[in-house]
C-alpha cells in the first residue's frame, strides 16, 4: 500500500523534523513558566495551552519527541549491537559459548519486561540531574532489550556458520576472527537492521511507560513519558481535549514505524 | 611421475559407521585423477577429509594424509590454515551457494588473497585481475563490484575456481564442479580444469558421480564405492576392461556411442555383441 507507505514517511519525517529544529520553533523554553496563566486552553501564544505549572505544551511537546526520538533510536543501536554480539558469538562458536549465553538470554526474556524495567530503573540513584535522567533511562532500555534480538541473531549466525560459503571460506584458508567478523557478520546485517526498527517503537513505548510511573526522565525535562503522566488524571482532563495531543503523536509516530516494517517485509 | 598426495584414511560421522574405510590412493604432481562413485559414498567426505575440516560436519577422520613429504594428519591448526587455499585449493559443487551473498565479488577474491598474502591494494587488484583473466572473466570494476546473485552459474563457477587457483595451489580439490551446469558450461569448465591443470603443473583431485566428465580430463580414474576404492587403473584401462562390478555398471550406464568414442573398446564391443544376440 503505496499511499499508507508515504503518510508514513510524512508523518516521521515532520515529526524529526519538528524536533530536530524544536530550539528555532518553539515559542518558549520547555521550563519557562507563565506563572499567570497555569492551565490555560490553547491560544495564538500558546497552541496547545499551558500546564498545571504555566509551561506552554506545544514547547514541551517539541523538547518531548525530541528526547524521545532521538534517544529511542540510540537505545536500539545499542540494543542492537549487543544482540549483534551477543548472538553471533553464541552462534558462531556453538556448543557451551551458546549454550551459556543463551541460558542468559532466556533468563532476561522469562522475566516480565515492565517489572525489570522498574527493578533496574529503582536501583539507580532517583535524585539524578534531568539529563543524567535520561540517559540512565534509555541506558537501561537499550541494556535489557537485548536477549530476543539475540535469540534471533544466534539462530541466522549458526546456519551461516554451516553454510557452503563459510566452508569456502574456511578452505581458502580463513582464520575463524576473519570468517566472523568478514564473512558471517555481513549476512547478519539485514536481521539487525530489522531489530533495530522494530526496538524503535518499543523503547518509546517503555520510557512512556516509566514515565507514567515517574521513573522515565526527570523534571523539568520533557518527554513523552512525563507529558503522557498528565493524563493519568482522567477527571482533572476532561474539558481539555488539547492533552491528548502527545498520544495521538505516540499513536502515529509509533503506527508509521510500523507501517514501514511491515511494508519492507512484504515481497515487493 | 613425482608422488604430491598418498593417503590412507578413514572417516565416519557422530554415532553413525564409517564412511570412509581404509581409502588409499596416490596423486602425482600434475596428475589429474578423477575419483567416481554413487551419491552418499563418501567422496565429498573425502575431499573435506583431505582439508581437514570434517570436523564442521561432525565428522572424524584417522589414517595419513602425506601431502608434499609432509603428514598433514600431524599439522596444528595453524598450520593447516596457511596450507588451505594456499596449498590445496577447493571447488565445492554449488557455486552459487558457495559465494558469500553479502560480498561483492572484488571483495571475496580479495580475501582470497588476503588469507595469505599482505601486499599493498595495487598487487592484490592485479593478482585478482590476472586470475580472471585466467579463468576467462572479464576483470573491469563493474563485474568486480557484482554480488553472485548478479552473475549466471557459469560465471559464478569460474569465479569460484579462480578464487581456488589464486595462490596457484599444488592440488585442487574440485568436488562436483560441474553437477551444477548445463552442458555447454560443463565442457568449457572442464576445459578449463585441463588448462589449469597443465599450465601450472596442478594435480586436480577431480570428484564426480558423471564417468563421462571424469573421463574426459583424468588420467587416471578411482572408483569410490561403500566406503572404499574398489579400483583404480588408468582411464582408457577403466572403460576398455572394467574389473570391479560396480564399474562394470557404471561403464556400463554410458551410451555405446558415447563408450566407443571414449575408449573403442573392448567393453564396447562385448556390450554390442551381448545387445545383437539378445534381439
Amino acid at each position: 500500500m503505496i499511499w499508507m507507505r508515504n503518510i508514513a514517511i510524512g508523518v516521521l519525517a515532520m515529526t524529526f523534523a519538528a524536533c530536530l529544529l524544536a530550539g528555532t520553533i518553539a515559542p518558549a523554553s520547555y521550563a519557562m513558566q507563565f506563572r499567570e496563566e497555569p492551565d490555560a486552553a490553547p491560544s495564538h501564544q500558546h497552541w496547545l495551552g499551558t500546564d498545571d505549572l504555566g509551561r506552554d505544551r506545544f514547547s514541551r511537546l517539541l523538547q518531548g519527541t525530541r528526547i524521545s526520538l532521538l534517544l529511542a533510536p540510540a537505545a536500539a543501536f545499542l540494543t542492537s549491537v549487543l544482540a549483534g554480539l551477543i548472538g553471533g558469538i553464541a552462534g558462531y562458536w556453538g556448543g557451551w559459548t551458546e549454550r551459556v549465553l543463551m541460558a542468559a538470554a532466556d533468563l532476561v526474556l522469562s522475566l516480565p519486561w515492565l517489572f525489570l524495567l522498574l527493578t533496574a530503573r529503582a536501583l539507580m540513584p532517583l535524585n539524578v540531574s534531568p539529563m543524567n535522567s535520561v540517559a540512565i533511562t534509555f541506558l537501561i532500555l537499550g541494556l535489557l532489550g537485548w536477549a530476543a534480538a539475540a535469540r534471533v541473531v544466534c539462530a541466522g549466525a549458526r546456519s551461516l556458520r554451516a553454510s557452503d560459503f563459510s566452508l569456502q571460506a574456511r578452505a581458502m584458508g580463513c582464520g575463524e576472527a576473519r570468517l566472523l567478523f568478514r564473512h558471517v557478520a555481513p549476512n547478519l546485517q539485514p536481521m539487525l537492521l530489522t531489530q533495530f526498527w522494530i526496538s524503535i517503537p518499543v523503547f518509546i513505548l517503555a520510557e512512556a511507560n516509566l514515565g507514567i510511573l515517574g521513573l522515565g526522565v526527570v523534571e523539568p525535562l520533557p518527554s513523552w513519558g512525563s507529558l503522557l503522566k498528565e493524563l493519568s488524571g482522567l477527571t482533572a482532563i476532561s474539558g481539555q481535549p488539547w492533552v491528548f495531543v502527545p498520544l495521538l503523536l505516540l499513536i502515529a509516530v509509533v503506527t508509521s514505524f510500523q507501517v514501514l516494517l511491515v511494508d519492507q517485509e512484504l515481497p515487493s | 611421475m613425482e608422488s604430491l598426495l598418498k593417503l590412507s584414511l578413514s572417516a565416519h560421522y557422530a554415532n553413525k559407521p564409517a564412511v570412509l574405510r581404509e581409502v588409499t590412493f596416490e596423486i602425482g604432481r600434475g596428475e589429474i585423477l578423477g575419483l567416481v562413485g554413487p551419491s552418499g559414498c563418501g567422496k565429498s567426505t573425502l575431499s573435506l577429509a583431505i582439508l581437514r575440516l570434517l570436523h564442521l560436519k561432525r565428522g572424524a577422520a584417522t589414517g595419513s594424509i602425506e601431502f608434499q613429504g609432509r603428514d598433514l594428519m600431524l599439522l596444528r591448526e595453524s598450520e593447516m590454515r596457511a596450507l588451505r587455499g594456499k596449498e590445496i585449493g577447493l571447488v565445492l559443487q554449488s557455486p552459487l551457494a558457495s559465494l558469500n551473498p553479502a560480498l561483492r565479488i572484488g571483495t571475496q577474491l580479495a580475501e582470497a588473497w588476503r588469507a595469505h598474502v599482505k601486499s599493498s591494494r595495487e598487487d592484490c587488484n592485479e593478482a585478482i585481475r590476472q586470475m580472471l583473466s585466467t579463468v576467462s572473466l572479464p576483470s573491469d570494476d563493474e563485474f568486480l563490484r557484482r554480488y553472485p546473485s548478479q552473475m549466471s552459474v557459469g560465471q559464478a563457477q569460474r569465479v569460484l575456481i579462480g578464487m581456488a587457483v589464486l595462490h596457484r595451489p599444488a592440488l585442487l580439490l574440485a568436488d562436483e564442479p560441474t553437477s551444477a551446469l548445463d552442458p555447454v558450461t560443463q565442457s568449457e569448465i572442464l576445459r578449463l580444469f585441463a588448462n589449469l591443470s597443465q599450465r601450472f603443473n596442478m594435480s586436480i583431485l577431480y570428484i564426480s558421480h558423471d564417468l563421462l566428465s571424469v573421463a574426459a580430463i583424468s588420467h587416471r580414474v578411482a572408483v569410490l564405492s561403500a566406503g572404499q576404492i574398489v579400483e583404480c587403473a588408468e582411464t582408457a584401462q577403466v572403460f576398455r576392461n572394467p574389473q570391479h562390478p560396480y564399474t562394470r555398471a557404471l561403464v556400463d550406464s554410458i551410451p555405446l556411442q558415447a563408450l566407443n568414442e571414449l575408449a573403442g573398446n573392448q567393453h564396447a564391443t562385448a556390450r554390442t555383441a551381448a545387445a545383437g544376440s539378445s534381439k
